[in-house]
């Protein structure tokens, strides 16, 4: 039980047929929303280009040389396959620093590997079960990694050794984050609850009862405040990181299993997937979908999504149909759909400097691939 | 009162019938005293009991009565004689009576007790020999020794007895049970506790434990029974336990169930195995102690009908043996030991024999070069040389190419790693460079203190002047709290330091092994705390004394002006009377010490980094991380997937 496999367990393989046959009523009335939700997305996206906020939302304004950057598109071509894991790679994620990149695999090993160049660096062994998630620290010399054998590990990098052991949760821990601090690691658990960890001590500081189904992403925004959490129930959760308190609840109509949540790097918008394949980009102050990807294939496995910033504004998300899919930001249409992989690509990461996607797929392929792109 | 109800007869024969006399306890014998706790013998005809002692009959020689009368019952009716028991049956019973549990059935002796009380306090309520309160709580019912004289009873009785003693020894924990579980398997298929009686085993805690055997093969020679088809004769465990094997021993009960005609050609190997169980082991088994998945006596025996129950009783016995080889850590005693051994001799030689009989001619070949030898069970070669030699092979051929294709591109760690280890060298320069400073100021100062030595004593007027001003105020001592004049502050708190200091330890488990330092750290061992003391050699109060200061000995402190501008001039005040400059030398040197403290730890640091730093580069294209990963370009013209080509 270690890739984010859902069928198995109950509840979601029973609502997901009865969804997929809603589909038609379902996109309809999300291309609705679609729309209207296009026309306030342009709103408030010059409205923080007036501001001056120039991160993930460029505006969608009339100027033309603008409208020409969001529509170009981006051409990754396949530059380095990693290979090494011995089962398949559950994760991958470029270190803050844009050196390296980890990956973690369901063979209870996470090797790191150069970014650039995408040579083989060291593992690090631990772990006695498959790890499903790992996450960086801001600094760059640590990580996380959540394990099916119930525990995090915190690691240093550069020696490889194991620092500390967190132990709390009852059922596989599925995802981790470290906050922008990094003082702070928050787990989501198989167990229903996300745990607040303190670095330093180890030690568990808060539980929150978030959910009522497995938790299968959690995340905080950029400046550590807040905390988003989604759950095969079909909730996603916002909760205040100080006091634990739960802010809102983001439901849409249907509520598919969410299977990733992920604050957008200005902290306004929340990217969530769900087994329905779709992606859906949210505004969670005012709780109303903005933007909605689809063309992907995710109704089974929990697939990691990204925001890429560094060249133009893309969405990019793995697929079970061996495709790593990108999408325009703004216009929702894919630009660009990179095969290589042979089985799930269950992970895409970007790089935070460059123009470097990797992506990761599951068992029957259990390579890596760098891809990169000039624009 | 109790004996009431009980009693069959009226209690009105003989005259010692008076039990109720308004007391709690029942009174017997003789000596009217209601103690029941030593042997007791009760008469046939009056039902009163007699305590032994009091009537002069031993246990060992009522072992030998069969009927007995009290002495008023005998003077008053003529008739009732003392009756004995039969050579023979005296002989069978002093065999079977050694620790076990007392009979309550039968004939003329076996009349239960005068009240039940009494009956549950003895254990049990037969008259001869029976009356041992002992704390043997459980009415047994299931030994029916009927020890009643008639011939072909006894004859009987002997073949049984002989039986008996042939599965039971009579001594251990599980022959001394009198009662069945009721739980486990072999109780619930009796028909008292409403099972179908298919099995016919004793109770799985009555099994003794050093000679019982659960043989099906040869039933015969345990308990009388019809010879069964072979399925049922291999006593299907309970599935649930085989569930545990299975999760277990996935391989043993698959493998069982590939093979189920084999199994059963083969019962004979097996039910040898199958053992005495310990009944320890089976109650730590029942309580759960060694399963985390939860008793997997109770639950129902319907889960898994597919599985054979030749099968299962195969997975079981691997499991004994594996649960057995567990307890025998535990278990100390010499005969269960032996008994142990030779069971684990007698796995040990099935196991082979069973992978044969499996797979004869399925087992895969080696995969060794060259090599047609079938492959060792539970491995891929034959022998490990065939291992190293595929390795070396796989090697040979792999490796070059790898190294190829590391070395295409350049390799951006590598190229960090040697810029690291350039600035730790340098660092490490600058360092050394420091220390040696150090050691120049080391030096210097040393001579600075030998000159202030040598220069004579003077009395000064300077050294008075302040004197009369600051005597009104009072300071307190930092240490120990006293009020104490400022003049002397300085030396008073000086002196109260070092002595609660010299009361604590400061130290680490290692000695300092420092090449070419001459005096850094006190290093005094302390066998108690087992460390070396680490406070600088000049200053530890623990391990050195300050010298006793002669009456003549001069100050000699380098007076400075402005607190940095050296005069020139040293202090000539007498040592003793200096309270300005107490103790500088001690402290100077120890500024300096301090000084090299700190490089060596900074130096230490560095060659730390450099390590990490080394190691990583050697692991990093070593032949493991070679052969086990692997980075495919695709573009030849790309190496590095950096933008600009900077840091």
């Amino acid at each position: 039980m270690f890739v984010r496999n859902v069928a198995g367990t109950p509840g979601p393989p029973i609502t997901v047929p009865t969804q997929i046959a809603k589909k038609p009523k379902y996109r309809a009335a999300w291309s609705r929303a679609g729309r209207l939700a296009d026309q306030t997305w342009s709103f408030i996206a010059m409205a923080t280009e007036e501001s001056g906020d120039a991160k993930a939302e460029p505006a969608l304004s009339s100027s033309t040389n603008r409208s020409q950057k969001a529509s170009e598109k981006p051409d990754y071509a396949l530059k380095f396959t990693l290979v090494g894991h011995t089962e398949a790679v559950s994760s991958v994620k470029f270190s803050p620093n844009g050196e390296w990149l980890a990956s973690s695999s369901a063979d209870k090993v996470i090797i790191i590997w150069g970014a650039y160049d995408g040579k083989y660096e060291k593992t690090l062994y631990g772990h006695n079960q498959e790890i499903s998630d790992i996450d960086w620290s801001s600094d760059s010399s640590c990580l996380v990694s959540a394990s099916d054998d119930k525990t995090l590990k915190i690691w240093d990098v550069r020696s490889g050794k194991c620092l500390k052991t967190l132990k709390g949760h009852s059922n596989y821990v599925f995802c981790c984050n470290f906050n922008p601090l990094s003082n702070l690691i928050i787990s989501g658990s198989f167990d229903e609850s996300v745990k607040i960890w303190e670095v330093k001590t180890g030690k568990c500081l808060k539980t929150l009862s978030a959910h009522s189904d497995p938790v299968s992403a959690v995340h905080f925004n950029c400046n550590g405040s807040l905390i988003v959490s989604g759950s095969y129930d079909g909730v996603c959760r916002i909760w205040d990181a100080a006091s634990g308190q739960c802010l809102k609840a983001l439901v849409d109509e249907d509520n598919p299993p969410v299977s990733f949540v992920k604050f957008s790097p200005n902290g306004k918008y929340i990217l969530i997937g769900t087994l329905d394949n779709t992606l859906k980009l949210w505004d969670y102050s005012r709780g109303r979908c903005l933007k909605t990807y689809t063309g992907h294939k995710n109704e089974k496995y929990c697939i990691f999504a990204n925001f890429s910033v560094t060249g133009g504004k893309w969405i990019v998300s793995g697929s079970e149909d061996n495709l790593v899919y990108i999408w325009n930001l703004q216009t929702k249409e894919i630009v660009q759909k990179l095969q290589g992989h042979t089985d799930v690509v269950i992970s895409a990461a970007c790089h935070p400097t460059e123009n470097i996607i990797a992506s990761a797929a599951l068992g029957n392929d259990k390579t890596i691939k760098l891809w990169m792109s000039n624009y | 009162m109790e004996g009431d109800g009980s009693d069959p007869e009226p209690p009105d024969a003989g005259e010692d019938s008076k039990s109720e006399n308004g007391e709690n306890a029942p009174i017997y014998c003789i000596c009217r005293k209601p103690d029941i706790n030593c042997f007791m013998i009760g008469c046939d005809n009056c039902n009163e009991w007699f305590h032994g002692d009091c009537i002069r009959i031993t246990e060992k020689m009522a072992k030998a009565i069969r009927e007995w009368y009290c002495r008023e019952c005998r003077e008053k009716d003529p008739k009732l004689e003392i009756r004995y028991r039969h050579k023979k049956s005296r002989e069978r019973d002093s065999n079977e009576r050694d620790g076990s549990e007392p009979r309550d059935e039968g004939g003329g002796r076996k009349r239960p007790a005068p009240d039940p009380d009494l009956q549950r306090r003895a254990g049990s309520g037969t008259g001869v020999g029976a009356m041992l309160a002992r704390g043997s709580a459980s009415p047994h019912k299931s030994s029916p020794q009927p020890l009643v004289a008639t011939p072909s009873q006894h004859h009987q009785q002997q073949q049984q007895q002989i039986k008996r003693s042939a599965r039971m020894c009579g001594e251990c924990e599980a022959c001394r049970r009198t009662e069945d579980c009721g739980h486990c398997d072999f109780c619930r298929d009796m028909k008292k506790f409403g099972g179908p009686n298919k099995i016919r085993q004793k109770c799985r805690l009555r099994q003794c434990q050093l000679r019982a055997r659960l043989s099906p093969v040869t039933p015969s020679e345990s308990l009388p029974r019809p010879r069964r088809p072979l399925p049922t004769q291999q006593q299907p465990q309970p599935s649930q336990k085989l569930g545990r094997i299975r999760e277990d021993e996935g391989s043993v009960a698959s493998s069982a169930v590939k093979e189920p005609p084999e199994a059963t050609a083969t019962p004979e190997p097996l039910s040898d195995e199958d053992l005495p169980l310990d009944p320890d082991l089976y109650q730590d088994f029942c309580a759960g102690a060694f399963d985390d998945h939860g008793l997997p006596w109770m639950s129902d025996t319907e889960e898994s009908p597919f599985l054979d129950p030749a099968l299962r009783k195969r997975a079981v016995k691997v499991k004994h043996v594996k649960r057995r080889e567990k307890k025998s850590e535990k278990k100390k005693e010499e005969r269960y030991k032996r008994h142990r051994q030779k069971q684990k001799h007698k796995d040990k030689w099935k196991h082979p024999e069973r992978a044969d009989v499996k797979d004869p001619a399925s087992l895969p070949q080696c995969l060794g070069p060259g090599c047609v030898r079938p492959a060792q069970p539970g491995s891929k070669y034959c022998s490990d040389d065939c291992g190293m030699k595929l390795a070396a092979n796989r090697i040979y051929e792999i490796l070059p190419q790898r190294i190829q294709q590391w070395q295409q591109s350049p390799c951006i760690a590598e190229e960090h790693g040697k810029k690291l280890l350039e600035r730790i060298r340098r660092e490490q320069q600058s360092a050394r460079t420091r220390l040696q400073e150090m050691e120049r100021r080391f030096h210097e100062l040393e001579s600075i203190i030998a000159r202030a030595k040598q220069q004579a004593v003077r009395e000064d007027e300077e050294s008075n002047e302040g004197d009369s001003d600051d005597t009104d105020l009072q300071i307190f001592c930092v240490s120990c709290g006293h009020p104490i004049n400022p003049r002397v502050a300085l030396r008073h708190m000086e002196r109260c330091y070092a002595k609660y200091e010299s009361q604590t330890s400061f130290g680490s488990m290692y000695p300092t092994r420092i090449e070419g330092a001459t005096r850094l750290f006190c290093d005094v061992y302390n066998p108690q705390s087992k460390t070396y003391c680490k406070r600088l050699q000049v200053l530890c109060p623990e391990h050195s004394r300050d010298p006793k200061v002669p009456a003549d000995e001069v100050c000699g402190c380098p007076l400075v002006r402005d607190v940095f501008e050296l005069t020139g001039d040293f202090c000539r005040l007498p040592k003793r009377q200096c309270n300005r400059h107490y103790c500088w030398e001690k402290l100077r040197r120890a500024e300096v010490d301090l000084e090299r403290v700190r490089v060596w730890y900074k130096l230490d640091e560095l060659f730390e980094q450099e390590r990490n730093v080394r190691t990583a580069m050697t692991n990093r294209a070593g032949l493991l991380a070679l052969m086990l990963h692997q980075t495919i370009q695709h573009d030849p013209l790309t190496t590095d997937l950096r933008s600009s080509a900077d840091r």
